[in-house]
C-alpha cells in the first residue's frame, strides 16, 4: 500500500459513528488530527468528535470556537480536551467505530448533558426503562 | 398470532406511507379525475420501495447502522447537511397535517369542530413516543390499520366493473379536461407517497430498535414484501372506488368525509365506523412515524443516542428533537392550514430530496466492507439503478411542475 491509499484508508473512517465502552452513541468522527513525521509519512494521531469540531470543519469559524469552549465547559474530562479521542482509546474499527471510553467524558456529551439535566429530567416518566 | 405481529413494522411503515392524510385524499381526487390511468405508478412505487426498504433493513440488520448514519457516512457533513434540512422539513410538514388528519378522524366521531382535537392529537402521539415500548406501539397501530382493508371489502360489495377498472390501469389515457402536466403532476405524487424518504428512516430505526440481526433476514424480506404492497392494494383500492363512484358524476374529492363516502354508501355504518378506526390509526401512524423520523435523521446525522430501546433520560437530545418538532407542528395546525394540502406539499417536496437519500444505500449495500456476503446481487442493483434513474429524473422535474400546474390545480 503507497502512502496516500493507506492515508485514504484511514480517512474512510470519517463521518462514521462511535460507540462507547457502554455501548453507547458517543457522537460520529467530526475530524482526525494528522501529524507528519521527519521522512514525510503523515499517520492519524487522534480522532476527533464533538460539535465544535463539526462547525469547525463546515468552517463555522466563530460558531466551532464557541461550541468548543462549552463542551470543556460542561465536560469535566480527564484530558484536557475532550473532543480529542487518542488512537489508544480506539478498540475497534468496524461499520462502527468502538471505542474505550466512556461516553461521559467526551465533547459529544456536553449538550446532551444540558438537555439531560434542563428539560427531560423535569418530564415524569424519564427514568423508566421502555421495556 | 406471533408471525403476524413480526411484520408490523412493515405494515405500520407502509400504512404511514402509502395511506396517510394526505394520500387517502390524493388517492381518491386520482381515481376521480383520472380514473385507473396512474393505477400503474402506484405500482412502479410499490415496487421501488420494496426494493430500498429492503436494502436499508438488510443494512440495519447486518451492520446496526440506520439510514441517516448512511448518509452522513457517505455524503459528509455538508450534502448530508443539506439532506437533513430538507428531510427535517417534510417530516415537519408531514407531521403537522396528520396531527390535523387525526383530528379529523377523531371529529368524525365527536362532532367537534378538529381544530380544538389537534392538541388532543399532539398529546397523545407524545405520550405514546414518550411512554410506549417500540413493538406495542408498531404492533397496536400496524394492527388497528388494518381496518383500512374495509376500502377493499367496500369496493368489493360494489360489484365494481373489474374489466372496465383493469382497461383504464392498463391503456392510461389523459382524460379531456386535463393536461399532460396535471397528469405527471399526479403521477409524481403518488410515487413521492410511495418513496417517501421518511418511510426508510422510520423501518430502518425500527430494525435497530427491534434488535434485528443477521439472523433477521427473512423477517426483514416478509415486512418488505408483505408490507409494502398491502400499502398499495389500500392506495388502489381506494382509488377504484372513487373511479366507481365519483368520476361518473364528474364529483371532485378534496376532503376527508368524501373519501370515506364511497364506504358507507357500500358497506353501511358498521363499515364506516371500522373505517373511521382505521382512519384514525393510520394518521395516527404516520404522525409516530414521522415524528420519530424528525428525530433519528437529526440524532443519527450527529451521532447522538437515539432509540426507545433505552430510557428517555439516556437518549435525551433525540426526545428534546422530538417534543420539540411536536409543539411546533401543534403550532403551525392551529393556524387552520388544510392538512391534506400541507402533505400534497410535502410529497412533492421530497420527491426532490429522494436521491440524497436512496443513494447512499445504494452505494453501502453494496459494500463489502460492511455487508460482507450480503451484497446486493446483479438483478437487484439493476433494478435499484434504474431506480435511481427515475428517482434522479423525478427530483428533477418536481418543482418546475408544482409551479406549473399550481399544484395539481
Amino acid at each position: 500500500m503507497t502512502a496516500a491509499r493507506k492515508l485514504w484508508a484511514v480517512l474512510d473512517i470519517m463521518d462514521r459513528q462511535l460507540i462507547d465502552r457502554q455501548d453507547r452513541f458517543a457522537g460520529t468522527v467530526d475530524d482526525v488530527e494528522l501529524a507528519v513525521a521527519d521522512d514525510g509519512t503523515i499517520s492519524v494521531t487522534a480522532l476527533l468528535a464533538g460539535p465544535g469540531v463539526l462547525a469547525r470543519r463546515m468552517r463555522f469559524h466563530r460558531l466551532g470556537p464557541w461550541l468548543e469552549r462549552f463542551a470543556r465547559w460542561a465536560v469535566p474530562a480527564e484530558s484536557e480536551d475532550p473532543a480529542r479521542i487518542p488512537l489508544g482509546r480506539v478498540a475497534d474499527i468496524g461499520s462502527a467505530i468502538h471505542l474505550s471510553l466512556d461516553h461521559e467524558d467526551m465533547a459529544t456529551m456536553a449538550t446532551e448533558r444540558w438537555f439531560r439535566d434542563n428539560i427531560i429530567d423535569h418530564i415524569p416518566g424519564s427514568t423508566d426503562a421502555a421495556e | 398470532m406471533k408471525k403476524i405481529l413480526s411484520i408490523t413494522l412493515g405494515i405500520l411503515t407502509a400504512i404511514g406511507g402509502f395511506v396517510d392524510i394526505g394520500d387517502l385524499v390524493a388517492n381518491a381526487a386520482t381515481g376521480a379525475r383520472f380514473k385507473m390511468a396512474l393505477a400503474g405508478v402506484v405500482l412502479i412505487g410499490v415496487l421501488g420501495i420494496i426494493v430500498y426498504a429492503e436494502m436499508s433493513g438488510r443494512v440495519a440488520a447486518i451492520t446496526g447502522r440506520p439510514v441517516f448514519d448512511l448518509v452522513r457516512e457517505r455524503l459528509g457533513p455538508n450534502a448530508g447537511g443539506a439532506n437533513l434540512i430538507a428531510s427535517f422539513i417534510i417530516n415537519l410538514l408531514t407531521l403537522c397535517a396528520e396531527l390535523g388528519g387525526v383530528a379529523l378522524a377523531l371529529s368524525m366521531i365527536a362532532s367537534v369542530n378538529y381544530i380544538l382535537l389537534i392538541p388532543v392529537a399532539a398529546f397523545l402521539v407524545w405520550i405514546v413516543i414518550w411512554k410506549m415500548p417500540f413493538e406495542r406501539m408498531e404492533e397496536m397501530f400496524g394492527l388497528l390499520g388494518l381496518m383500512l382493508i374495509t376500502f377493499l371489502v367496500a369496493l368489493f360489495h360494489l360489484h365494481p366493473p373489474w374489466h372496465e377498472l383493469l382497461h383504464s390501469a392498463s391503456h392510461p389515457a389523459i382524460p379531456k379536461n386535463e393536461t399532460p402536466f396535471t397528469f405527471a403532476y399526479y403521477a409524481i405524487a403518488l410515487f413521492g407517497a410511495a418513496m417517501t424518504p421518511y418511510e426508510v428512516f422510520f423501518f430502518s430505526s425500527g430494525a435497530v430498535e427491534e434488535k434485528w440481526t443477521v439472523d433477521d433476514l427473512n423477517l426483514n424480506r416478509a415486512n418488505v414484501y408483505i408490507g409494502f404492497p398491502l400499502g398499495g392494494l389500500l392506495s388502489l383500492s381506494i382509488m377504484a372506488l372513487t373511479t366507481v363512484v365519483f368520476a361518473p358524476r364528474m364529483i371532485s374529492v378534496d376532503t376527508l368525509p368524501q373519501v370515506a363516502l364511497p364506504v358507507a354508501l357500500s358497506v353501511g355504518k358498521v363499515g364506516l365506523g371500522l373505517l373511521i378506526i382505521g382512519i384514525f390509526a393510520a394518521t395516527f401512524g404516520a404522525a409516530l412515524e414521522t415524528a420519530m423520523s424528525s428525530g433519528y435523521c437529526v440524532a443519527q446525522y450527529f451521532g447522538w443516542q437515539w432509540g426507545k430501546f433505552v430510557k428517555p433520560r439516556e437518549a435525551a437530545r433525540f426526545h428534546v428533537v422530538m417534543l420539540a418538532a411536536i409543539v411546533a407542528t401543534t403550532l403551525f395546525a392551529l393556524t387552520g392550514v388544510d392538512p391534506v394540502k400541507v402533505t400534497e406539499y410535502s410529497i412533492v417536496l421530497s420527491a426532490a430530496a429522494l436521491p440524497l437519500t436512496y443513494f447512499p444505500i445504494l452505494l453501502i449495500s453494496n459494500d463489502r466492507h460492511y455487508m460482507g456476503d450480503h451484497v446486493n446481487g446483479r438483478v437487484l442493483n439493476f433494478l435499484a439503478s434504474i431506480y435511481m434513474v427515475i428517482i434522479a429524473v423525478v427530483a428533477v422535474v418536481t418543482i418546475p411542475l408544482m409551479i406549473i400546474t399550481k399544484a395539481g390545480a
